[in-house]
Parts: C-alpha cells; structure tokens; sequence
C-alpha cells in the first residue's frame, strides 16, 4: 500500500516493549509484529496469541511413519516368505524396533515440515521490515500508519524510549 | 555470569568467527593428513579386500565395530545435553548444547562409515537399501544389522536437522553482522528468519517436539547397537542388561568426550564467563551417575554368570577377567568406574586439568569396553576349539586414525565459522535469570 | 481456624484412621483365613506380590525426593515433602519382610528342587540375612536423609507430640546450619539412590526371579528398580491429588506441579514398557529354551496370555495415550483414577511374574479370587495409615514454605 509507512520502535529491554505493544494496540496506529534475538515469554505471553499448529503435522508424519514402518517390515517379510532363524515371517516383537524408528523420523519430518509451513519459511520478505539489531540486542517492534502520521508514530515510539527506524 | 550482557554474549561469540591464525590451518593441515591416512587405508582395503583387516575366525567383529560403537556413544550424550536436559529445563546445559549437538552430528557421521567400511566391498552396500530392485529382493528386517541402518540412519536424519533448527537464529545473527561473501552465503543458511513473533511461536513449538522426539530416539538408537551384540546367542553377548547398559554407557562417554571438546574451547576462545567452571562441574557430577551405572551393570553381568552356574557362562566371564584380554578388562573397570569416582571431590571437579585428563582417561576406558564385549565374546564362545585371539592390523589402525582426525577435523573446522555456543540460548537464559531476580 | 472448625478437622482425621485401621483388619482376617485354608500357598502369594508392591511404592516415592535434592531441581516444590512421607511405610514393610519369613515354605518353590549347585545362593538363611541387611540399610538411609530434610521443614511453633519434641531436641543438639543441612542431605540422599538400585536389583533377582531359579534375565533387577520408581511416582501423584482436591489453594499445589510430575510419570511409564520390552526381545530373539520357557508360560499360553495382554494395556498403552494430550496431566481427579488403574496393573504384573511359579497347579484360570483382592485393601490400609500419621506428625508437610 502506497500510502502507508512502516516504522520500526528498537527497544533494548523486554518490559518497555511489552508496555509499547500494549499502548500501541490501543492507538490508532496498526501493530504489525514484534522482532527478538530470543523466544521472550514475556512478550510472547502479552501477545496472547494462539497455540501453533505445528504440533498437528508432527503427529500426521507420526501416524504415517508408523504405519509406513510396518507396513515396510511386513512387506519385505512377505515378498521372501520363507521361515528365518526361527521367527515367524511377519515377527512382530522385532518389526516394532523398525515401527519405532520410522515413526520418529516421520515424525520430525512432519514438525520440520510443519514448522516451515507455519512460520513461512524460507522466505526474503521477512527481511523487508527488519533491522539487523533485532538480532543482537534490541527488540523491534513494527508499526504502520498514514504517511501523513508518520511523526506522530516516531514521538510515539521516542516516548517508549526506543530508537526509530524508518522504512521506505 | 553476572557481567554478562546481550551485547557481551555477541561479541564474545562472533570474536571467535574472525579470520583465524595461522596455527589453525597447521591444526587443520595436520588433521587432514591423518583423514587422508585413514582414506588411504580405506582405499588399499577396498581394492585388496576385508581381509587386510585382522578379523578373522573366530572373531569376525574387531575395531571397525568397536569404533563403531565407540562413536555412536559420543553421539549420544550431545542428543542428552541438547534434548533431554531441554525437557527437564536445566538452564547449565545452555552453554554447551551448541557444541555438544555439532559432536552428535559429526560423531553420527563417522559412526555411519564403520559399517560401510565392514562390507569390505562397499558397493554392495545396495543390498541393505529397501528399495524395489530387478533381483527383486528386500532386505530381511528381521536382522539386527538392518535395525542399525533404520536406527543411525534416522538418528542422523533426526540430529542434522535438531542441529540446523538451533543453529538457524544464530545464523541470522551472523548474517546481520557479515559482509560481502559471508553475507551472501549466511543469507541463504538463515532461511529469511528475522525472529519475528510469528516465526518465535512456532519455533519455539517445534523445537520441543524435536527435544521429546530426539530422547526416545537416544535411547531407541544405542538400544538397537547393543542389539546387533545382544540377539546373538553367544555368552557375553546374550544378556538382556545390554539396551540400558550401552545407553548409560553412550552417555559416559559423550560426556567425557564433551569435557574434552569444551575445556580446550573455553580456553581458546575466552568462553570463561559462559562456560563457567559451574557447568563443567555438572558435566562432571553426571559422569558419576552414569559411571556408577556402569558399574553396576559390569557387577551384574558377573553376578549372574555365577548365579546362573552354566558352566559356558562361567567361563566367559573367568576368562573376561583373567584371561588373554584382562588387561582391557582391568583398564575397563579402572578408568570407567573408578576413575569417575574422583569427581565426587569439589576439589577435583573445580580442576581444569583434572576434569581433562579424567575425560581422556575415561574415553580410554571405554573405548577398552566395547573391546572386552565386542572381542571377547567372539573371542572365548561355546566350543572351546573355535576359541582364538584377534589382534588389529596395521591398516585398521590407520582407519582408526583417520577416524578420529576426521572427527576433530570437522569440529575444528565448525567453531571457527560457526558459533559454538548458541547465542540465542543464552540470551534467553540472561533474561530469564534477571526475570527470577526481579 | 475456629476452635469448632479445628475439632471438626481432628474428628475427620480420626474417623480416616479408623477406616484405614477397619481395612488393615479386614485384610489380615482373610489373610489369616486364608492360611488355615485348604491353599496357604495363596495367602502367601497375595502377601508376597503385596509386600513388594507397597514397599516399592514407598521406596520409589521417597527416591523422588532425593532425586530432586541431588539434581538442585526447582520445581517439585511440596511434592518432595509429600515423598518424603512414605518413609513412614519403611518400618511396616521390613516387619512384613521378617513374616514373610513364616511362609518360606509356601513362598519359595526352590526349596526341594535340586538346584544343581546354585544353593550357594539360594539358601533361606543366606537369603534373609542378606535382604534383611540390604532393607535394613536401604530404610536407614532413607530416614537419615528424612531427618536432615525435615528439619529444613519444620515449623516450630506447631503443637509437640512426644515424638516431633524427641526429634526437635536431637536437631537442637546437633545445631547445624541450613548449608550444612543441605550437604548432609546431598550424601544422605546420594548413598539412598545407591542404595535404592542395588537393593532392589537384590530383592528383584531374590524374591522374583528366583522363583523359576533355572531363569536368568540380567536386567531384571533393574527393571525392579524402575518399575518401583514408576509406582513411587504414581503413588506420589495420587497422595498429592488428594491433597489438592481436599485442601485447595492452601496445599500450594498448582497445575504446574501437576503437569511437571505427570511428564515424568510419562516418561517413567516408557521406561517401564522400554525395560520390559528389551528383555522381552532379546530372550524372543535368541530363542534359547532355557530362557523362553519363563516367557512362553507368561505371554503366549493360557491362562497367562490374557493376563499379559491386560498388564502391557493398562500400564502402556493406556496411559501412554491417555497421558500424551497436556489438559490430562493438570487434573489432579483424572491423574488419580489414572495412576490408581495402573497401580493395579502393576499389581497384576506382579502376579503374571510370580503365579505361574508360584502356582504350578494353576493351568485353567489365573490364580485370582476376591481374597486376594482384600488382602490387598489390608495393605492398602497400612500405608495409607503410616502417611496419615506422618501427615499428622508433621503437617508442615504440606504446608510446606519454599526453603529447598
């Protein structure tokens, strides 16, 4: 959108972002996301936000793993169909150990996978709003408005007592 | 750790990624001659055959099954560090978690070549592989040589990717604070992540799962190793103690070895204040925990071959003690069980030198472990005429070798271009600290 | 607290130990029924599968609290106290292991077997010295490290009974300060974890897996171990819902206790499944004769197969599921049903391992019967009695401040 300016508030402690976000979704200014150098639960529970889905995707390659785990095993048990070393041709005390294993390694799939679905990940357009310091030391927290209320944003966010940055 | 401070943590830890001395490269030259040795032999044993090795009747099984095993265990405590400790919430294993996962990748990697090398004539590796062929034929999944290949196969898998979703903040960080090349290439590795809130939560999801997946699978994976001894039907090596008695032993060793790796890191590159003398001494008081485990288990093994009265089993474990090999028998007991024992001094624990050399001397000991089970066994079985020794052969000394030299060479190689302590984990551990104190 | 509302307290607190008194008699009627019966051997096996249970339970639960010592873990908060008071049950179990003594010849089927040379260890006498030394010391530990932690605990202003004021001059005489406590904890509770896995591994290779004495599984006593630490956790769940549900917001219990311990009873129950299982493949695999028969009898024929089919439900799988969504582990009403069923499991389990020796005529119907089921209710009674005293003894207990 043309007429609207992104501006980034760069804190350097976890209480004034939280104070920041808090008064900042109350103004007429849009809160758009909070960047930090680590998971801060603080700012992660003033957020209030949903519970990830990731943990769904983990368990549909747990299933599938599972299954497929098995169901590998049994096959390759058929396909020779003769008695070996004794055990029956479809064992199933020794074909868990292989139903364990792939259940596991499905089941990181389906987190990886999940994770970078959720987070949309890989992706160069986190990169357009972002100030490399939200690496390091600073928290930024990413506002828009009006290109007419762009000073009015930047006093806002130098009240907090944050460094501003603005973007194109 | 009181000092420390977000910026202190960054710099301390991007100091350590700058254009490295020229000793490094000695370092680094040196360890590649070693890795190429070992190819060398490799290569001789691939055009010669399996038997350049010193294998033979009766033992089939010497040092690229005790490496083997010797590896997968290192790779086992960094999974422990990382993901059980993860769980449990102990903050002392933020400093080392970093370093400790990169063993478990590199030391997963070497482990998975002893196989490989085993088959003598590696293209026939293809006969392992559950995929559709024209011999139609499948592997037998009955056998416990396939459960290794699900087993490490997936433990690499699983790792790798537990050590790359870690590593990705820090690799963002790297990338805010590069250049030129280096900029281009961590620009790609960082995936786009900005630590935004959006990204956090999930994240911060997903790397638990990783933690609760990656601890069944630890224990999971060195179970089914001692399986490829334990399913047997050999005295020595048919005994139901095995699953957990490797486990804890994978564990005594990773840790030793993480001592080994840390200690000299922490010095190289300044990591006093992260790495504190604090953490090395948990580090310590588990090596007691998982030696006394140890030695339970060897007291066990014996205590039932004599209450067994099976007169194979009796013998066995006569001849583990007194026979041709007592000598890595006794090394076994001294350095895995009793040595540890010193760490239940302050003083000793608080000794950089002490918790070093009781490191190496442990990882001696273990690796004299998986010889007086793996040899042994084989060694000294049922009839009394297949009895016979084993001794390595030259060429398996020079695998050996590369082995190790690979190891170190890629670790060396790692923390100098990669931060060896996670950056984000301690930030996180600093703002969790002031928060307990305010 | 009112003065009637006191009164009101102490007369429900009453009444519970008579209830448990009433179910300790009831017990050890039909126990005694039992013995003049036409099958002591019964009696014997119910009171054997009971004493090893229980006294496992308390074992396990007290291991929890060193376990949190030694590891500086933060968060058990009142459950370590609340562990610490099965070490109440210690003196009750070692006086039932001495009975066990009476029954030697019901309890132990090696007694004339010809055990070609492995008298050496199993012998009645060789056999109760040494588990009367290892319990002996276990349980010593156990209250050395109770009285160090205690102390730590304990609010003086509350009433002195003549044991709390013999305990309070003993630590007014010694003097120490909290530091020095605390390290005294450190190795009282380091010599009980030792303690704890080379007694039990001794009792589960003693008084369980010598029962079939041609059966060797080197990890059963570990597995003993385990299983008594699985129970313990179990236990210490169910004693701490049911302080949660009757006093509220003052146990100081919350949702994050409950859902950290319900974790570790989660993980505990894999380590169960993953000890029992490993034995179980290794002997499968091998196929040696000498070792299947224990298993063939306990899980492929009848009347044993349906028995270990209910154990491996109840004790894994169930909870296994049940305990995997997080809402389950913060409700204290569903992890006390939950840990109730799989202490019952376990109980069967106990029977699965030692009936078929135990019971060799039994080869139709699994050796179960409503006695069983009341001797049970006896020992029941008996730890529930020996923690509502401790409870009693020292309340703090549960009103526990946060000094660890």
């Amino acid at each position: 959108m043309p007429r609207e300016r992104h501006i980034m508030g760069l804190f350097r402690d976890e209480d004034s972002v939280v104070s920041a976000i808090n008064e900042l979704k109350q103004s007429r200014y849009k809160f758009i996301r909070v960047n930090t150098p680590f998971p801060s639960h603080k700012i992660m529970d003033a957020l209030k936000l949903k519970k990830s889905m990731v943990g769904w995707f983990t368990l549909c390659g747990g299933i599938l793993g599972f299954i497929g785990g098995f169901g590998l095993a049994v096959y390759a048990s058929t396909q020779w169909n003769l008695i070996v070393g004794g055990k029956p041709v479809i064992a199933w005390v020794p074909f868990v150990i292989v139903g364990f294993e792939a259940t596991i390694l499905c089941s990181v799939f389906g987190n990886v996978i999940g994770l970078l679905t959720q987070a949309r990940l890989p992706s160069y357009r986190w990169l357009r709003y972002y100030d490399p310091r939200c690496s390091g030391e600073y928290f930024g927290v990413l506002a828009a408005c009006e290109i007419e209320q762009e000073d009015g944003l930047k006093e806002f966010f130098q009240k907090q007592g944050a460094d501003v940055k603005v973007f194109e | 750790m009181s000092q420390l401070t977000y910026a202190k943590i960054d710099q301390t830890i991007l100091n350590t990624l700058t254009p490295p001395k020229k000793y490094y490269w000695g370092i680094i030259f040196l360890l590649f001659l070693g890795v190429m040795i070992g190819a060398a032999c490799w290569t001789h044993q691939i055009f010669t055959g399996i038997g350049v090795g010193g294998q033979n009747n009766p033992v089939g099984w010497g040092t690229y099954l005790i490496n083997f095993v010797f590896w997968v265990g290192i790779a086992h405590s960094g999974t422990l560090i990382s993901a059980i400790l993860h769980l449990f919430r102990a903050g002392w294993r933020n400093p080392i978690a970093r370093a400790a996962e990169t063993m478990t990748v590199f030391a997963v990697c070497i482990a998975g070549l002893f196989p490989f090398i085993h088959l003598g004539r590696v293209w026939q590796v293809y006969y392992m592989l559950p995929v559709p062929n024209q011999r139609l034929l499948w592997p037998n999944f009955l056998s416990p040589l396939m459960f290794d290949v699900i087993a490490i196969s997936t433990y690499l898998t699983v790792s790798s990717l537990f050590w790359y979703t870690g590593l990705l903040p820090d690799i963002a960080a790297i990338r805010d604070r590069s250049t030129c090349n280096r900029y281009k290439i961590f620009k790609i590795l960082a995936l786009g992540w900005t630590g935004a809130h959006e990204q956090w939560r999930h994240y911060a999801r997903g790397y638990l799962f990783f933690a609760a997946l990656a601890t069944p699978l630890v224990i999971s994976v060195h179970s089914v190793v001692s399986w490829d001894f334990a399913l047997g039907i050999i005295p020595g090596w048919h005994t139901t103690i095995f699953a957990p008695y490797f486990v804890a032993g994978a564990i005594h060793s990773g840790l030793a070895m993480v001592l080994t790796l840390m200690i000299p890191l922490r010095k190289l590159f300044k990591y006093e204040d992260i790495i504190t003398i604090e953490v090395l001494q948990n580090v310590a008081k588990t090596i007691v925990f998982t030696g006394l485990i140890v030695g339970l288990a060897y007291g066990t093994e014996f205590f039932i071959a004599w209450y067994s009265r099976n007169i194979v089993e009796v013998e066995q474990f006569r001849w583990r003690a007194f026979g041709d090999y007592r000598w890595g028998f006794y090394f076994m007991v001294l350095c895995n069980t009793m040595a540890p024992l010193l760490f239940l001094f302050k003083k000793v624990r608080t000794t950089i030198a002490a918790l070093f050399i009781i490191s190496l001397v442990i990882n001696f000991g273990m690796w004299w472990e998986r010889f007086v089970i793996i040899v042994g066994g084989v060694a000294h079985g049922f009839p009394p005429h297949a009895w016979g020794l084993y001794a390595p052969s030259l060429i398996e000394y020079g695998i050996m070798l590369g082995a190790f030299c690979l190891f170190f060479f890629m670790f060396v190689l790692f923390v100098k271009h990669m931060p060896s302590i996670s950056m984000t984990e301690m930030k996180e551990t600093l703002a969790e600290g002031a928060g307990h104190a305010a | 607290m009112s003065e009637n509302g006191k009164k009101t307290m102490a007369k429900q607190k009453s009444n519970k130990f008579w209830v448990f008194l009433i179910l300790v008699a009831i017990g050890a009627a039909t126990f005694i029924f039992g013995l003049n019966g036409r099958h002591p051997e019964r009696a014997w096996q119910a009171y054997l599968i009971n004493f090893l249970l229980w006294s496992a339970i308390a074992q396990g639960a007290v291991l929890f609290s060193a376990v949190m010592h030694m590891t500086k873990a933060r968060w058990s908060g009142p459950l370590s106290g609340l562990s610490e008071s099965f070490t109440a049950f210690f003196p009750i179990s070692y006086i039932l292991f001495l009975l066990l003594f009476l029954g030697k010849a019901h309890i132990f089927p090696w007694l004339h077997e010809d055990l070609h040379g492995k008298e050496v260890w199993l012998n009645i006498p060789f056999l109760f010295t040494r588990d009367c030394i290892g319990l002996l010391i276990l349980y010593i530990l156990g209250f050395g490290y109770l009285f160090n932690a205690m102390q730590l605990k304990l609010d003086p202003n509350q009433p002195k009974s003549k044991l709390r004021q013999s305990i309070y001059d003993a630590w007014k005489r010694n003097n120490r300060q909290p530091d020095q406590i605390r390290r005294r904890m450190t190795i009282w509770g380091g010599l009980y974890i030792l303690a704890f896995a080379l007694v039990l591994c001794l009792i589960g290779f003693d008084l369980i897996m010598s029962m079939d004495p041609h059966w060797i599984s080197t990890l059963f006593g570990a597995y003993h171990f385990v299983k008594a630490f699985y129970m313990g956790l179990g236990a210490l769940i169910i004693l701490a819902a049911i302080i949660r549900l009757r006093q509220g917001e003052a146990s100081r219990l919350n949702a994050s206790h409950f859902h950290d311990i319900g974790k570790l009873y989660f993980a505990f129950c894999l380590l169960w499944a993953d000890f029992f299982y490993v034995q179980l493949l290794v002997i499968y695999y091998g196929n040696i004769p000498e070792e299947t028969h224990y298993v063939i009898i306990r899980t492929v024929l009848a009347p044993w197969n349906k028995l270990a089919w209910t154990v491996f439900i109840v004790c894994f799988i169930g909870p296994f599921f049940i305990l995997l969504r997080q809402g389950v582990k913060t409700k204290p009403v569903l992890m006390l049903i939950i840990c109730s069923v799989v202490i019952v499991g376990l109980w069967l389990e106990h029977l699965l391992l030692l009936a078929p020796a135990l019971s060799h005529e039994a080869t139709q119907a699994i050796p179960l019967s409503l006695s069983d089921g009341l001797i049970s209710l006896g020992f029941l009674g008996l730890m529930a009695f020996a923690i509502g005293y401790f409870l009693k003894v020292f309340p703090e207990t549960i009103r526990v401040k946060e000094s660890n």
